[in-house]
């Protein structure tokens, strides 16, 4: 090993500026990787360095439609250091210019916040909530100022009570963000809600109680003690392990994903370090016949040549840890502004582990055959030019090697995104999409081949004819260029063709069919009065309403609900409350799939129907049975029948609708959906306000248009992350071009010998690099469309138009690429001196 | 008085390299006419690949003139010398210099190709015949020996009918068996065609087989012997 370090030392040596293309893409495809991983870290941390304050407390124990009963309350005071309780919800507020708009409304105690403190852009807290000549303060975020033409002084209207606008929040540290706010944050005490009609049993407000721990007690100590004295309050437990676990979970996926596209950047660079090491051990042909004629074995050969290969590596993988690790750091101070949630930026090396393995694994992956090719390499190149290798093919125990290493990539994507189905159908993606692009260069190349016999096609077009013999001929550098650009290509229309959809979807047939308002909250009693005055009005079209209530699933068939022992996708309906409802008949639109539906007067033991994906996703089946905690008691029902919903519809429907007898004592609000033709919101919202005081409204068509964005900010990011495998795939472009280059200086200088003129040789050029980029592109279109047709016919159920910008982006980036990469080289050829080059031929 | 095919007159060539400028040709003139078959022979490193460049208008003088049928080389830009050889020159090289990415018989047909010739493929299959590999023309110059090899160059060369016919050192990489042969084949084509052919060899014998042999050394002529076959 000692003699195969030396030589390697010694062969390395003066030979790393012919691997400026290996290094660039190893470390092009790590720092992507690390920098998304250092970023995701940098959050993370930021939520756990911070998680007192933004879960208020140690912990968090929340209750959804009713407050805390006085024995609980007591055993928490009892139990906690310091106890606060706060009440959050959406309301409706009220202009003096009789304007009215959504807030999220936080009802606080006197000892809010237990953790940090709310800053105010004037004045303090307690004095601004504080009553005031029989009035309560409120202070409110200043996009609601904004919305509602709001100065500081006026008075706002809050279900029935007047509140004074008196101050501008600048921090809350406990406000949690993630997914679609819909409305801007209002604060007011607790007291000032008092007579404000708005917290009745039954409406959709949430309690949170915020506790400090004493001193020695631990949060599962802690957890124990309350499940113990107070088992069913249904409580959701938060503590620090994670003070925002949506946050968390949102930014854990965005980061697992936009890391599987670094690792699409990688793949990339795998082609890149593929071609730079062929390319190299081809120039060390002679090296290697020259240390077998004297006695070296095919073993000690692929050591010295992996030695190299794997210090290029590590400098590779150094290079990109260290822009990864760097970039943000450095960008740390403006990103922290630019974020919405606190991030400690810093050096995470475990982030830096997987981006080196990742690293550490494609090269070699990569480098691999042509190494094991290498050991082939007979001491009779040293007589003769042209020597059969003994095989086509590694030998087994490479072979071997190769599929271990491509096993562990799979197994480290499986591992670092923890989740065996997003690692694997995205290296599953990269495969197949790596395989297409080199089935379609030997498609081209076939093609090219065919066309450039046509004597028809070609006469009077030496440049075409020049173009299809290069792209249809041996050694050309078809496959290169379509390997290089081909799956960056198809990550940017994948997202484009996807993105479009999407938007298109939400924009076209769901707006279309959308209602214009849902409203919620409104009490039980007023339930009929709410339906007159909407089929008073003109305007509106149509109205739905059903009794809401939500629960939160704590037991199935009588065993505790463990969202471990459910499939991934289901387990999003084990983690919070989910809306139910009663109903006496099908809901409209609903297929039952099997069971059959109650009798319209039954009232038996309580009965279920379940949307039957999530249910089959659960593991459920007729017969079951089902526990729901509702305002802090268990209701047991059993499943008699499963149904399908087409959610996009948006019309009202719940996952779960139990027969009325089961839930019609429980206090209950109920919802409605409004549709209205566009234009009639804001009149409409006065009007119900008139007489509904505390039914919220809100407005579908902005949430849409929200909603709209938001997908269009993902769409972004994940194709900013794309810009690595782009970058990578420029790079592997330049490297194939000018590994390329002095055949094609040569077959200039041959072809002026026989009279080609300098216009010929460029309209080649050209016409070789914009058949390659194109059908690089073509290809890549098609899988992008293939791939969105998938999500939005599968998935979404709709109907896929394909989407013809994104596709002639894609087109043009594809041509403008290769053109523009291979310009300046094409520029060298068409200069070329036919003397010199055949002279140095010779 | 005819126009002589070539005509050299006081030309110098001065090429760059690291070690600075280096004298290839020194104030050289020589007349070709028509038909002639002309051997430049010398050692290694005299000028006469370089002298052959020059005649092909692949290479420009430093000083002098060069003209062919009359045609002053020195007053062509880049692209009407590429024509000029197109129309007037068939060039064989030592290393055969055949385009890899091209079949036999795409390799022959490109000079026509170029010159917008119809029937550039069933021309280029009935030179690929006429030196007997017709059943290769669709191979790869990778997929062909040596001498094979070479044949697609003379019948490259050869196919567009030149007036001129330049080879260096067409049989240097071939076995003495194939090179025979080659030198046969190159002879008969000029036979045919009454090309004016000059040949760069430092082969003796071969050299002998021409009309007039041309002796270089050190970028020199040393001598210039007519009906030296006679």
């Amino acid at each position: 090993m000692m003699l195969a370090w030396r030589l390697a030392r010694r062969e390395l040596r003066g030979s790393l500026g012919s691997f400026r293309v290996f290094l660039a893409c190893l470390a092009i495809g790590v720092a992507s990787i690390a920098a998304v991983g250092s970023i995701t870290g940098a959050i993370t941390a930021g939520l756990q360095g911070n998680g007192r304050a933004l879960l208020g407390g140690d912990v968090e124990l929340r209750l959804t439609h009713r407050f805390a009963e006085p024995e609980e309350r007591a055993w928490l005071e009892d139990e906690a250091a310091s106890l606060s309780e706060v009440i959050t919800f959406r309301g409706m507020i009220g202009a003096p210019s009789g304007e009215r708009a959504l807030a999220q409304v936080k009802a606080v105690d006197g000892v809010y916040p237990l953790v940090g403190a709310v800053t105010l852009q004037d004045g303090t807290l307690d004095a601004a909530l504080a009553e005031q000549g029989g009035t309560f303060g409120g202070v409110a975020e200043k996009a609601l100022l904004d919305r509602l033409g709001l100065s500081i002084g006026d008075d706002l209207r809050l279900g029935t009570k007047t509140i004074a606008l008196r101050g501008v929040i600048a921090s809350e540290p406990d406000r949690q963000t993630g997914g679609i706010d819909l409305g801007p944050r209002l604060m007011v005490s607790t007291d000032a809600l008092e007579g404000s009609g708005l917290l009745q049993e039954g409406s959709l407000y949430r309690t949170r109680y915020r506790l400090t721990l004493a001193e020695g007690d631990t949060a599962e100590a802690f957890q124990e003690r309350l499940d113990e004295a107070l088992p069913d309050a249904g409580w959701r437990w938060r503590d620090l392990s994670d003070p925002s676990p949506g946050t968390t979970r949102v930014v854990e996926r965005i980061g697992t994903f936009l890391i599987l596209v670094g690792l699409a950047a990688l793949a990339v660079g795998g082609v890149g370090v593929s071609a730079a090491t062929r390319g190299y051990l081809e120039r060390k042909t002679e090296t290697i016949g020259t240390l077998k004629a004297l006695g070296a074995s095919g073993g000690l050969t692929v050591a010295v040549y992996l030695i190299q290969i794997m210090l290029l590596t590590a400098i590779g993988i150094a290079i990109g840890l260290v822009i990864g690790a760097g970039v943000p750091l450095l960008l740390g101070p403006t990103l922290s502004e630019a974020l919405p949630v606190p991030a400690d930026f810093g050096v995470y090396p475990g982030a830096l582990a997987e981006a080196a393995a990742y690293g550490a694994m494609t090269a070699l992956l990569f480098a691999l055959w042509p190494l094991a090719m290498a050991r082939e390499t007979p001491a009779a190149v040293l007589f003769r030019d042209v020597v059969e290798k003994g095989r086509r093919m590694p030998r087994p125990t490479y072979l071997i090697a190769l599929l271990a290493l491509f096993a562990a990539l799979v197994g480290a994507a499986i591992f670092f995104s923890g989740d065996i189905r997003i690692g694997g159908f995205f290296i599953a993606g990269l495969v197949v999409a790596l395989v297409a692009f080199a089935l379609m260069a030997q498609v081209v190349r076939w093609i090219a081949r065919r066309l450039s016999q046509n004597a028809a096609l070609v006469r009077g077009r030496p440049a075409l004819r020049l173009a299809l013999a290069n792209i249809g001929g041996p050694g050309s550098e078809t496959t290169g260029v379509m390997l290089s650009l081909g799956l960056g290509l198809t990550l940017l229309s994948t997202i484009g063709q996807i993105d479009s959809n999407l938007r298109g979807l939400i924009a076209g047939d769901i707006a279309d069919e959308a209602p214009a308002f849902f409203f919620l909250d409104i009490p039980a009693p007023q339930r009929d009065d709410f339906v007159a005055v909407a089929e008073a009005d003109s305007a509106i079209e149509k109205i739905d309403t059903a009794p809401m209530l939500r629960g939160r699933i704590t037991g199935i068939n009588g065993e505790d609900a463990d969202p471990e022992k459910i499939s991934p996708e289901a387990r999003w309906m084990l983690r919070g409350d989910r809306g139910l409802t009663y109903s006496a008949t099908p809901p409209e639109g609903t297929t039952l799939t099997e069971g059959e539906w109650w009798p319209e007067d039954y009232t038996g033991e309580p009965l279920m129907s379940f949307i039957e994906e999530e249910g089959r996703q659960m593991g459920l089946k007729v017969g079951d049975t089902i526990t729901i905690n509702v305002l802090g008691r268990d209701l047991t029902a059993r499943i008699a029948n499963f149904r399908e919903v087409e959610w996009r519809r948006m019309g009202i429907n719940f996952t779960m609708v139990t027969n009325p007898a089961a839930l019609q004592a429980a206090p209950h609000s109920h919802i409605a959906t409004v549709y209205a033709g566009a234009g009639e919101e804001g009149r409409l919202t006065r009007l119900f306000a008139q007489d509904f005081p505390s039914a919220v409204a809100i407005p579908v068509r902005e949430v849409i248009e929200r909603t709209r964005d938001l997908i269009g900010q993902l769409a972004d990011a994940v194709r900013g992350a794309s810009l690595a495998t782009i970058l990578s795939g420029l790079i592997v472009l330049i490297g194939v071009t000018a590994a390329a280059q002095r055949r094609h200086l040569f077959e200039a200088a041959v072809l002026k010998t026989l009279g080609a003129e300098r216009g010929t040789l460029m309209r080649a050029a050209v016409l070789r690099y914009l058949l390659l980029g194109s059908a690089a592109a073509l290809l890549a279109v098609a899988i992008g469309a293939a791939a969105a047709w998938a999500v939005t016919t599968k998935v979404f159920e709709a109907e896929y138009v394909f989407a013809l910008p994104s596709a002639l982006l894609v087109g043009g980036l594809g041509v403008v690429a290769t053109l523009v990469t291979c310009g300046y080289f094409a520029r060298r050829m068409v200069a070329v001196m036919p003397a010199r080059m055949l002279r140095s031929r010779e | 008085m005819t126009t002589p095919a070539i005509a050299l007159e006081n030309v110098s060539l001065t090429l760059d390299s690291k070690a600075g400028p280096v004298d290839i040709l020194h104030d050289l003139s020589l007349q070709i006419e028509t038909g002639e078959t002309v051997g430049i022979v010398g050692p290694s490193g005299s000028g006469k690949s370089s002298l052959l460049m020059l005649m092909g208008a692949l290479e420009r003088a430093t000083s002098g003139s060069i003209k062919a049928f009359g045609q002053d080389y020195g007053s062509l830009d880049e692209d009407h010398l590429a024509r000029f050889r197109r129309d007037k020159m068939g060039i064989v090289f030592q290393s055969f210099h055949l385009i890899p990415t091209m079949t036999a018989l795409e390799n022959v047909s490109i000079p026509l190709e170029l010159a917008g010739k119809e029937g550039a493929f069933a021309a280029a299959r009935a030179a690929l015949e006429q030196v007997g590999l017709g059943k290769r023309v669709d191979h790869y110059p990778s997929q062909l020996s040596g001498g094979e090899q070479q044949r697609v160059a003379l019948a490259r060369a050869t196919v567009s009918g030149p007036a001129i016919l330049l080879a260096d050192e067409p049989t240097g990489n071939l076995d003495g068996a194939t090179g025979a042969s080659i030198i046969e084949l190159l002879f008969g084509l000029q036979g045919d065609t009454d090309a004016t052919l000059v040949l760069v060899t430092h082969d003796e014998a071969l050299a002998a087989r021409c009309s007039r042999v041309v002796r270089m050394s050190d970028g020199r002529i040393e001598s210039d012997i007519r009906e030296a076959a006679a």
